[in-house]
């Protein structure tokens, strides 16, 4: 008996001290380990080294706890040789476990005394760091079985206790949230009113707080957004909000090849891409001007008279900022700039196509001159064609 | 102590032993007048669900809107919350409260006479309101859109009722008030000064009225009143049903009455200031909207009061809830109540009210309400009140029983499918491209959740389907027995000075004086009401002016009138919240002054389409025309019902003057004798219109309603172009 509580004392400690220890390194490593420290996957892979560590350590303490009521329970109840062999084995296991995790303490050690001769993070210390975490999470799971295992064994007896005690645990506890009291106990107001009577309880506690929370809630809020302004109105929301976006949207543009405008815009002449513009087209444009383009409420797309010039350039332009007075809306916040293009191309793949019911011509006659044949500038097979 | 099968009439004899002396009065129940009012009850209840029904279906299937003004949605919908609020759970709360405050003041009611002119007053303003509803006469305001003629019906039937119910409770024989009767006081005095208030309008002729408050401050007083007609007409009257039926059905004693002192107290108090929760992120000014917000969060508890009180009542009972149907039509309604009064404040914060407001979801949330809430309570307390008189047994409790199964899964079905498309298309809204553009055209946004409108519409019909299976049960229970019109009771007289032994809780002193009871009452719900509405009068500051704002034209006031008449408001707001997606989408943020001389306001809760209030100017005459003649020509897959009518139907220029005139008592600043030269200004502007439809081929009177009604549609939203660019920033 003096001999096992030894064991267990020991067991205990030795799983606090390396708890301690294998946090104390980390803290102590820190800031030797300079310049891997800054490195946002070693901090996250330590930092779940340390959670880790604490769940075993908590892990632990349960475990070596449970055992020893089960010893308890085998030695005075059952007098089972069995049993005991059983249970004893389970602390073997506990410290067999402390013990990889004495190791484990010392793999940390070792990967951040290594990890300082190294100035990035090298493929070495990433996999020793990995191989912890990964023998950590196996280490759990053994606890966790054994755990298990204990709690089976105690489940039989907590059955007897229970029918013993005859209401289960999360009854009482509701009944406490709510300051139920036993019929015999509760008053009656002694109101009847038709036969119904009035009983006396208490407020249920839980109830109440959560009322006074509410209240004080609605105190720091009204502070907060109404007298010293530390939170924002909904119009300062506003201009936050565009702010934010603004830079998100800078910052993508930064990188991506969607640049077009109407000046640098040219006509996009694959079939993917006149694919894309004629969905878009069917969409937006076709309520107005017809989904052969040949012009309902707008003008007709498909003549060579155009309001507003019918270079790709044009197009791309009122296609982008619209032309309010006349009823075109600008379509700027509803198609990127690469979208309008290929828009803008498939208006122009489809000059000429006389459709039926075609809308008489409006504007006047245009003409790709050497400013706008953007076309031919810039794709020299074209050019070769055209020539 | 607590033998619950004593007969408890006698213990209070015992105690009193000085009452047994007074003598016992033999009195009658009148339940002729309830019979009636369960009959109305069940009959508006299948009407409302089938409007509602209907209107479901019209929005993924436009063809229902049959083309034909009455059955567009636009008035089938306010036909459907009408009937379901006022006519529905209106002669439920009637029902039932006639049922109950008999036998809790142990007297008959006080006038039969006006019982009966009360019964026939509510239905005929029921169907005077669908008639005029369907013919397009509304004030355009949800849930008080019936015009001022039926607006006046309902005071003064209203006041009847409360005549006689206060006199039925100053007649009583019982010397206390039990909390059901404090509930039926505070609806009756609040529910009052609601539609008083906010029924404040100008009429202009025999069933049209122009509302007398303008934009802001008309939408403020608007939600004071249509939440706390969610409030007081759908919550405090069922709350105190619940307080007699649940322990009557149960046979238990009330849980914990000082649970009941506190949270009618505070429920009543608090609920009143929540309105503006309604009006986030709109152009209410923002403490109004803060004020919304906490008291929406503090009136978590006081309504899970009530919840708590019914539900712990049934402990020790919850055997008989799995056997009697009707304590499982009561339990599922408090819990309903329960889950949508936590649902409520969490969509009072501002983050989830971004979200939410404007979709589905706040559908969802009401009928979790309306159906679970009100439907399943009405439907208990029907269960339990038919048999008891007509002295019989209830027909079938296995049919009871499958009701309660239709009904539970018609709410699921309903209500799930709508959270999750209300979710999705808030969510769609606000989606960017990485290139800074709108992802979704709002179209795109539509014609994806249209799959969950149509569960919604099975789940509805599922719901439906569990009423017709009550009203056969409740026919067939009726033929089975015979009523008794006239219940006999006993009682004591109730002696002038009421004897008061030992000490006594504080709260009794009020509970025997019904007079005080209202008058604390309506202190306690003026407060909120007088504090938030009265400022946003009075403080300039709250609504700044914008100088370019101008009262509309003519024609623009006779196609507003459209709009209104149409109903848009149902599917298309108009107020753009200072949102990036939505002014994107829609245009710069609305502001308060843009709405000074909107009488009535047309902010709308809902959009099934897209908003409006930028709408001035964005597309042409001949679109707007091809559009309201058949959506789907300028915007294919759209779900909006065709106006063919407009085209045909004139507008009615006779009362032009008037209507300038009403606006101008109403404070818009036409000039004097402007009402004389309108219709001269109106032709010009309406020839212009024609001329430019003319261009595009398109043929109309210069009288016809679509060119009023594109008139107002240019005109929507575009005065504050005209500012220049700093006044607008400087209108934060």
């Amino acid at each position: 008996m003096r001999l096992r509580k030894t064991f267990e004392w020991k067991g205990m400690g030795l799983t606090t001290a390396i708890a301690l220890l294998a946090s104390a390194n980390v803290f102590a490593a820190g800031p030797k380990l300079a310049s891997e420290a800054s490195n946002p996957l070693a901090i996250m892979l330590l930092i779940v080294i340390v959670a880790l560590a604490l769940v075993i350590a908590l892990l632990g303490y349960v475990l070596l706890g449970a055992a020893e009521i089960n010893l308890q329970r085998a030695k005075d109840k059952l007098y089972n040789a069995s049993k005991v062999a059983q249970a004893t084995l389970v602390i073997t296991f506990c410290l067999f476990s402390s013990a990889v995790f004495a190791a484990d303490g010392a793999d940390a050690i070792a990967t951040e005394v290594v990890s300082t001769t190294i100035n990035l993070l090298s493929k070495f210390s990433y996999y020793t760091l990995l191989s912890v975490v990964g023998l950590e999470v196996l280490l759990i799971l053994v606890m966790l079985w054994q755990v298990k295992a204990l709690l089976a064994k105690e489940k039989l007896v907590v059955a007897i206790v229970a029918q013993e005690a005859k209401q289960p645990i999360w009854q009482k506890w509701w009944e406490k949230m709510n300051s139920f009291k036993p019929a015999h106990v509760v008053g009656d107001t002694g109101h009847n009113y038709d036969g119904i009577r009035e009983l006396d309880n208490k407020l249920p506690p839980w109830w109440l707080y959560g009322f006074y929370a509410c209240i004080v809630f609605a105190v720091v809020y009204m502070y907060r957004f109404e007298v010293v302004h530390s939170a924002p109105s909904t119009r300062q929301e506003y201009v936050i909000a565009m702010e934010q976006a603004e830079v998100e949207k800078e910052e993508y543009l930064k990188h991506a090849a969607n640049k077009v405008d109407e000046n640098s815009v040219t006509l996009l002449t694959e079939a993917s891409a006149l694919g894309e513009g004629k969905k878009l087209f069917g969409t937006a444009c076709a309520p107005c001007h017809g989904p052969d383009g040949q012009g309902v409420v707008g003008p007709n797309l498909t003549d060579d008279f155009w309001l507003h010039k019918g270079g790709v350039k044009d197009i791309f332009k009122s296609i982008k900022y619209g032309v309010p007075e006349k009823g075109m809306k600008s379509w700027k916040d509803d198609f990127s700039p690469v979208q309008i293009a290929q828009i803008a191309s498939y208006i122009k793949s489809i000059s000429g196509t006389k459709p039926a019911n075609a809308k008489e011509p409006q504007g006047d006659l245009f003409k790709e001159d050497a400013s706008t044949a953007t076309v031919d500038s810039t794709k020299p097979d074209n050019k070769l064609a055209a020539n | 102590m607590l033998d619950l099968s004593a007969p408890t009439g006698i213990e209070v004899r015992v105690r009193t032993p000085e009452r047994t002396q007074i003598e016992v009065e033999r009195f009658f129940y009148d339940n002729n007048i309830v019979k009636l009012f369960v009959y109305a009850t069940l009959f508006w209840g299948v009407i409302g669900m089938l409007a509602g029904l209907l209107a479901s279906i019209q929005l993924f299937y436009p063809l229902a809107n049959f083309d034909f003004a009455p059955t567009t949605f636009g008035r089938v919908r306010p036909v459907h919350t009408n009937a379901v609020i006022f006519a529905f759970v209106g002669n439920g709360i009637f029902m039932g409260v006639y049922y109950s405050l008999q036998r809790l003041c142990k007297a008959r009611m006080f006038s039969d006479k006006l019982s009966k002119i009360h019964f026939w007053g509510w239905q005929a303003i029921i169907v005077a309101g669908a008639i005029t509803l369907l013919l397009g006469y509304t004030s355009g305001k949800e849930y008080a859109e019936l015009e001022w003629p039926i607006d006046i019906a309902i005071t003064v039937v209203w006041v009847l009722f409360g005549i006689n119910m206060l006199g039925t409770i100053i007649k009583r024989r019982e010397s206390h008030l039990y909390v059901a009767i404090w509930f039926y006081i505070a609806t009756w005095v609040t529910v009052a000064m609601l539609h008083i208030v906010n029924s404040f309008e100008i009429p202009v002729t025999m069933f049209k009225s122009y509302s007398w408050y303008a934009g802001v401050q008309d939408a403020l007083v608007q939600w004071w009143y249509g939440h706390n007609a969610v409030a007081f007409f759908l919550t405090t009257p069922y709350l105190g049903l619940m307080y007699y039926f649940l322990p009557k059905a149960a046979n238990r004693p009330v849980f914990s009455y000082r649970l009941s002192i506190i949270h009618f107290w505070a429920l009543i108090f608090i609920y009143i200031w929540a309105g503006p929760h309604h009006l986030l992120y709109t152009a209410l000014p923002d403490w109004a909207q803060s004020l919304g917000v906490v008291f929406s969060i503090m009136l978590i508890a006081p309504s899970w009061g009530g919840m708590l009180n019914g539900l712990f009542t049934l402990r020790g009972a919850w055997d008989k809830v799995r056997e009697d149907p009707i304590l499982k039509f009561l339990v599922v309604a408090v819990t309903c109540y329960g889950m949508a009064t936590f649902e409520g404040p969490m969509l009072s914060l501002k983050n989830v009210n971004a979200v939410a407001h404007y979709t589905d979801w706040i559908v969802a949330h009401v009928h979790v309400g309306a159906l679970g809430w009100n439907g399943f309570l009405t439907f208990g307390v029907i269960y339990w009140i038919i048999p008891k008189i007509f002295k019989t047994k209830l027909y079938s409790t296995k049919l009871a029983n499958t009701h309660f199964w239709i009904g539970t899964i018609g709410i699921v079905l309903y209500a799930v499918p709508l959270y999750w498309a209300g979710f999705t298309q808030s969510m769609m809204w606000k989606t960017f491209t990485e290139e800074g553009q709108l992802k979704f055209q709002f179209l795109e946004t539509v014609t994806n959740i249209l799959p969950m409108y149509m569960t919604r519409s099975l789940g509805g019909a599922l719901y439906l389907s569990g009423v017709f299976v009550m009203v056969y049960n409740i026919v067939k229970t009726v033929k089975g027995g015979s009523l008794v019109p006239n219940e006999a009771a006993e009682a004591p007289a109730l002696p002038k000075q009421i004897e008061t032994h030992g000490k006594q809780h504080w709260h009794r002193w009020i509970e025997r004086r019904p007079v005080q009871m209202l008058v604390f009452s309506l202190i306690a719900v003026g407060i909120g009401g007088v504090l938030e509405i009265v400022p946003t009068f009075l403080i300039k500051s709250n609504i700044p002016t914008i100088t370019s704002v101008k009262p509309y034209t003519p024609l623009e006031l006779h196609g507003r009138d459209i709009y209104v008449r149409e109903g848009c408001y149902t599917c298309h707001s108009q107020m753009i919240r200072p949102f990036r997606d939505e002014v994107a989408r829609y245009g710069e943020y609305s502001k308060a002054g843009e709405f000074i001389y909107d009488h009535p306001f047309q902010w709308g809760s809902k959009r099934t389409g897209p908003d409006l209030a930028r709408i001035g100017g964005k597309y042409p005459d001949s679109w707007h025309y091809n559009h309201m003649m058949d959506p789907r020509s300028m915007s294919p897959g759209s779900i909006m019902p065709n106006y063919p009518w407009l085209m045909d139907d004139k507008v009615d220029t006779t009362i032009t003057g008037a209507k300038i005139r009403a606006m101008q008592t109403l404070g818009v600043p036409y000039p004097d004798g402007y009402d004389k030269q309108a219709n001269t200004d109106l032709l010009q502007q309406a020839n212009k219109i024609k001329a430019s439809l003319k261009k595009d081929k398109l043929e109309a009177s210069n009288t016809s309603e679509i060119i009023a009604l594109i008139a107002y549609m240019q005109r929507v939203g575009t005065d504050i172009k005209a500012e220049p660019k700093q006044a607008v920033a400087a209108l934060k």
